[in-house]
């Protein structure tokens, strides 16, 4: 159905190829999983699918592609949509009309199809997504989950055999992507579409993926039977991880396949000792008492109280409408609460100005994008130090030398590059770098992972780790159940408005099979959370 | 040649009508009391009058039109467009300085950067969307979109001026727009004003004293739109003015930075090999030299 | 499906041309103020009963309507010096200002003031009851490109909205604060710089969808050329009758570049081949609409046989005061309440 011969395409202007010399096949029906480190190139290559590399963006094109017996170079893009349906990561930025059923046959309004064949079409397609209940409802009260699901649909109203995704899920919440995955799972299987996805959450799909292929940053591209590309790549989820290590095979890529592996083991029964580091709290206290309000006239926090104190992480979770967000918002001023009070280090700031609030209080929300407006990355540092007034310039002393910082966040080198063209992972660290330099006390975090791979995810976790040791307190909301088990020292979590949980991650998070992570589901009871834990404690053995 | 010979005359022919049809208040007396027109013809000529600017808005759309011939430039003006009208709900919201309104710098620049069409284009999509969407529509309204898409589609003249003054990103590119925009801040009055000018003063011909009735003069008519315009608009348009120059003054350079950022990639279209592309040509021979090596 | 009224926006528009051309056409108090009867009581019961509002003005008609017809009052009694029943007289020094007040002179500028007055609520009628997307939905088939502009704009209002509170807020934790008129930057450039990312997206997935556009180079010119000839008959045929006085020759060029354009629209249009999925239907009702304000329209336009049209014009000056009355063009203003009428209908009805 696929066949990549010796592709190469270059963007204009650029010094490196983008794809040097591709080879890969996919057979039709197949499940294809794209993965790779994020500037890899995934996204060029699904691009090559349907011709809107290089139709869209310019540059040049070598070797052959052939999609469905077509060239789609020579195709174009327009020509290939009804043999390729594409799915674009920001489900916002891809919808013509407001309302479901409209936007499913806008291609088909295109395509000048017959007013009654029309008809028909659309109807199977909303039945095919399971949209029927939805099809009169603007997009705008959609949530993301179901906004992706329209966006497949409406790829899919010309029938193409073929559906090519580009990280449909970096933007939802959890719930959501699995709606997406279940949904794409279930298209393959029922109907035999061929589905090619790139993806960073394996998890959820790898069962039922037929083909992976793994394009690196360097080198040529791997592709075939899951287990035996994961085995040669580096990444994947902690279940990959710990079966690699411990040399399990075939690997597992389910929990339950896992399990036959840990029950064969020979394990002493011996009570997992993880080491209770005594760790020392910064001098930073922010309190948070009784606090009740959110967004108009429904209370969205409904009296929580708790105490983050310097050096120590913690990790807030809970469903969506908890009311996470909204307690960042209110502890950062932008929500006012209706009741209760705010302190830092003893000291009220529950009224106080914003920007009073923020210049001690760090808070980088879900999208770090909105930040980010000047020309260079170094004149975003200077843009914060002159809303505070502390820029040299104002005969102020910047707290954080600016290039000291941006040097530990890894972007010394892109201060003088346009924040708008850095990876997702720079933007964000660039983002941080905005906030960090008035030397806040506290840090708070709104779904910092959200659409990073594997490695932006571990320098992010790095860098998180050495402020906590030197003594900032730092909050992270977030769904990433893994995430919370490597990074956070305390776990917190939240329903309905309410603190319902609190405690060190291995006593919250092993107890509960919705946010214990993939090792806790392995090892019950062990109050074992990431794969260092369980390697560590055989080393000890 | 042939089309561009076309396209001109268009342009030329349309806006001359629109401008004739715009004006014929003070235009139209003399001319029927010359030919000692009658109350009937007279008394339908703003009807006609409206229906010939009509006509002549949707020659013009026609014509502009064909620059919004692929995905990327509908999906910008749309976009663009969207931008502008949440700017128009700031103006509708904010009871501040009557004549102010921070949708002509985007019209403006949009015209300057991308060419007249797609000035044109935003001019008049943005006062219909807007208008309709903030409940502010009336029969002004088509007013609005043929003189806003003016405003877009002259802009593009500043080009050649800004060439002449030093060239891009000088501090006289930005000057020179924000004079530009003041000055249809004015026009823009103006012509608000025209619409409703011969409801206000009457507009079936007949006996002599009024406004533009038979027999009387264009200087009259013009001294007493004069005094109407100084009465009731001059003080709202000069704050237009005022905030044309001053929002181009601040905005109007990290604007155009940002736009001509984007400018390429929206402009590009792609024209497959062996005729390798403008754009295309220097990775090319890269490449080569690259494979050679 | 329950069965509720739909008027078809075509009969909407064909409606508002019908008032606005009458409206702007005559002074005679008495087809004025049955006219602005209709279109007020048209208002009251579109804003009483009709199911949803498109949008609602942003001040109130009756507000706004008394306001024009004071000012015009005003200021035509101020600078019309002409009629015979004086009221008063303001010293001939003052400029303009100067000279007889008259009773007439109000008289008119209160006519000319209801006259536009009549044409806002028109106007505010049909905003309430005509959506931005049927509007869109209504645009000729050669206007496609521009009507998918306008859509996509209507699409992003609702998020760029949300995107700018974004971007204030992201703002506001950097400490942000608005100082002067360049604290706009912060907040308009990231929506800039955000827009413009998204419409490259947009533009993505549009393609891939198969909307294409056609390369400039390729469209035929003949329809343009047409399309230019048919402007400039119209021109040519308006001039005729206006200034050389042949009705008849010039009515005809006028028809003539009428059919021209419609024909080059229509050509144009078949080149973006494109259907549409569930079209407006028209109901009896909404059919009836339309006829009713046509026939309006006509009655008042057309040169009909037997009935004449003097009295249409009104001129208080020199000529009566009372104006002549003509009973079939009175009658024919009556046109224009058949919306309102169909409403008070469906409402009854659906009361038993």
């Amino acid at each position: 159905m696929i066949h990549f011969t010796n592709l190469s395409f270059t963007y204009p202007g650029a010094e490196q190829p983008a794809l040097d010399n591709v080879n890969l096949d996919v057979p039709a029906g197949d499940f294809a999983l794209l993965v790779g480190p994020s500037g890899a190139g995934k996204s060029t290559l699904l691009r090559c699918l349907n011709g809107l590399t290089p139709h869209f963006s310019g540059g040049l094109i070598t070797g052959e592609v052939r999609v469905a017996g077509l060239d789609p170079v020579a195709a174009s893009p327009a020509g290939m949509s009804t043999h390729v349906g594409f799915v674009f990561q920001d489900p916002e930025a891809q919808f013509v009309l407001d309302r479901v059923e409209d936007e499913i046959a806008f291609a088909l309004e295109n395509a000048a199809m017959a007013p009654q064949e029309m008809r028909i079409r659309v109807e199977e397609t909303l039945d095919l997504l399971d949209l029927a209940h939805l099809r009169d409802r603007p997009l705008t009260d959609l949530s993301g989950g179901e906004k992706q699901r329209v966006a497949i649909a409406a790829a899919l109203a010309l029938r193409p055999p073929i559906l090519v995704l580009d990280e449909p899920t970096s933007q939802l919440d959890p719930k959501s992507a699995e709606d997406v995955l279940t949904a794409l799972v279930r298209l393959n299987a029922d109907l035999g579409l061929t589905i090619v996805l790139a993806e960073h959450r394996l998890e959820r799909v790898l069962p039922f993926v037929d083909t992976l292929l793994y394009l690196p940053a360097q080198g040529a591209v791997l592709s075939g039977d899951p287990r035996d590309v994961l085995a040669q790549t580096a990444l994947g989820p902690p279940l990959i991880r710990l079966g690699k290590a411990k040399g399990w095979t075939p690997l597992p890529l389910t929990i339950k396949e896992g399990l036959r592996f840990v029950r064969a083991e020979e394990r002493s029964l011996g009570t997992a000792e993880t080491a209770v580091e005594e760790r020392s709290f910064g001098a930073t206290e922010l309190t948070v008492q009784n606090v009740e309000g959110g967004y108009g006239r429904n209370a969205v926090l409904k009296g929580v109280s708790l105490t983050l104190r310097g050096g120590e992480v913690t990790a807030l979770m809970g469903r969506n409408g908890a009311g996470k967000t909204t307690l960042l918002r209110s502890i950062a001023g932008l929500t006012r609460p209706a009741r209760g009070h705010i302190l830092l280090n003893g000291e009220e700031i529950t009224q106080k100005p914003v920007a009073e609030i923020c210049r001690r209080i760090g808070y980088l929300p879900q999208n770090p994008d909105n930040l980010l407006f000047a020309e260079t990355v170094g004149e975003e540092l200077d843009i914060t130090l002159r809303n505070h007034g502390l820029h040299p310039g104002q005969g102020g002393a910047p707290p954080v030398e600016p290039m000291a910082l941006l040097t530990r966040l890894g972007l010394a080198r892109k201060a003088d590059a346009y924040p708008r063209d850095l990876s997702i992972g720079e933007r964000q660290r660039a983002a941080l770098a905005a906030l960090l330099v008035t030397k806040p006390e506290v840090l708070l975090l709104d779904e910092p992972t959200r659409g990073l791979d594997y490695a932006a995810k571990d320098a992010l976790t790095a860098l998180l780790r050495g402020w906590r040791d030197e003594g900032l307190a730092i909050m992270v909301v977030t769904h990433d159940v893994e995430l919370a088990a490597q990074l956070a020292d305390r776990v917190i979590i939240m329903s309905q408005g309410e603190i319902i949980a609190d405690g060190p991650p291995a006593q919250v998070m092993g107890a509960s099979p919705l946010f214990a992570p993939q090792v806790a589901r392995l090892y019950p009871d062990t109050g074992w959370l990431t794969v260092e834990d369980v390697l560590g404690a055989e080393n000890q053995k | 040649m042939t089309r561009r010979l076309l396209s001109a005359s268009i342009y030329v022919m349309t806006s001359l009508m629109g401008v004739a049809a715009f004006l014929y208040p003070f235009w139209l007396p003399a001319v029927a009391a010359q030919n000692n027109v009658g109350l009937a013809h007279a008394g339908d000529a703003p009807l006609v009058l409206t229906l010939l600017a009509g006509c002549a808005f949707a020659v013009l759309l026609l014509e502009v039109q064909d620059v919004a011939a692929n995905a990327k430039v509908v999906a910008l003006l749309g976009v663009l467009v969207a931008i502008n009208s949440v700017l128009r709900f700031a103006e509708v919201a904010i009871p501040g300085p009557g004549g102010f309104s921070p949708i002509f710098l985007l019209i403006v620049l949009t015209g300057y950067v991308f060419g007249g069409r797609m000035g044109f284009l935003m001019g008049a999509l943005t006062l219909f969307v807007s208008g309709i969407i903030t409940g502010s529509a009336g029969p002004w309204l088509p007013y609005q979109m043929f003189t806003a898409g003016w405003m877009g589609m002259s802009a593009v003249l500043c080009r050649p001026l800004v060439r002449l003054l030093g060239g891009e990103g000088k501090w006289t590119e930005v000057a020179l727009l924000a004079l530009f925009a003041g000055i249809w801040g004015l026009l823009y009055g103006a012509v608000m004003n025209i619409w409703f000018w011969p409801y206000l003063t009457a507009s079936d011909g007949g006996g002599p004293g009024l406004y533009w009735s038979p027999g009387m003069s264009i200087a009259m008519t013009l001294r007493r739109f004069g005094a109407f315009y100084l009465a009731t608009s001059l003080l709202w348009d000069l704050m237009r003015f005022g905030g044309n120059v001053a929002l181009m003054l601040v905005a109007g350079m990290p604007v155009l930075r940002v736009l001509h950022r984007f400018r390429r990639r929206f402009i590009f279209v792609y024209r497959p090999a062996p005729t390798p592309t403008e754009e295309s040509r220097p990775v090319a021979t890269a490449a080569y030299r690259k494979a050679a090596a | 499906m329950s069965e509720r009224l739909f008027i078809h926006p075509l009969a909407w528009l064909i409606w508002l041309l019908a008032a606005v051309a009458v409206l702007t056409v005559t002074r005679n108090p008495i087809y004025l103020g049955l006219t602005l009867l209709w279109v007020g009581l048209t208002y009251a019961i579109v804003k009483r009963f009709w199911r949803e509002s498109a949008g609602a003005p942003i001040f109130s008609p009756l507000a706004f309507a008394l306001f024009v017809i004071l000012v015009s009052t005003i200021f035509n009694g101020l600078t019309v010096h002409v009629g015979r029943l004086t009221l008063f007289t303001l010293p001939p020094s003052i400029p303009l200002l100067g000279g007889k007040v008259t009773g007439e002179a109000l008289l008119y500028g209160a006519l000319n003031g209801a006259a536009l007055a009549g044409l806002f609520v028109a106007f505010a009628v049909v905003s309430r009851v005509v959506g931005v997307r049927a509007l869109i939905r209504l645009a000729p088939r050669a206007y496609y490109a521009a009507a998918v502009v306008a859509s996509i704009a209507v699409t992003y209002v609702p998020a760029t909205r949300r995107h700018f509170e974004q971007v204030r807020e992201a703002q506001a934790i950097r400490g942000h604060a608005m100082t002067s008129t360049r604290s706009w930057l912060p907040l308009a450039l990231p929506l800039l710089i955000g827009g413009l990312e998204r419409a490259l997206q947009l533009a993505e997935a549009m393609m891939a969808r198969g909307f294409a556009g056609t390369p400039e180079e390729e469209t035929p010119l003949y329809p343009r050329l047409l399309a230019l000839a048919g402007l400039a008959a119209i021109l040519a045929g308006w001039l005729l009758r206006l200034v050389w006085q042949q009705a008849l020759p010039g009515g005809t060029l006028m028809l003539a570049g009428g059919v021209m354009l419609a024909i080059a629209l229509r050509e144009t249009g078949r080149r973006h081949p494109h259907t549409v999925y569930r079209p407006d239907a028209w109901t009896p009702t909404g059919l009836l609409v339309g006829l009713a304000a046509l026939l309006t329209l006509l009655l008042f336009f057309l040169p009909v046989p037997g009935l004449s049209r003097e009295s249409i014009y009104y001129y208080p000056y020199y000529q009566s005061l009372w104006p002549d009355f003509n009973l079939w063009l009175g009658l024919a203003t009556w046109g224009l309440l058949a919306p309102a009428a169909a409403l008070i209908f469906d409402v009854m009805r659906n009361e038993e």
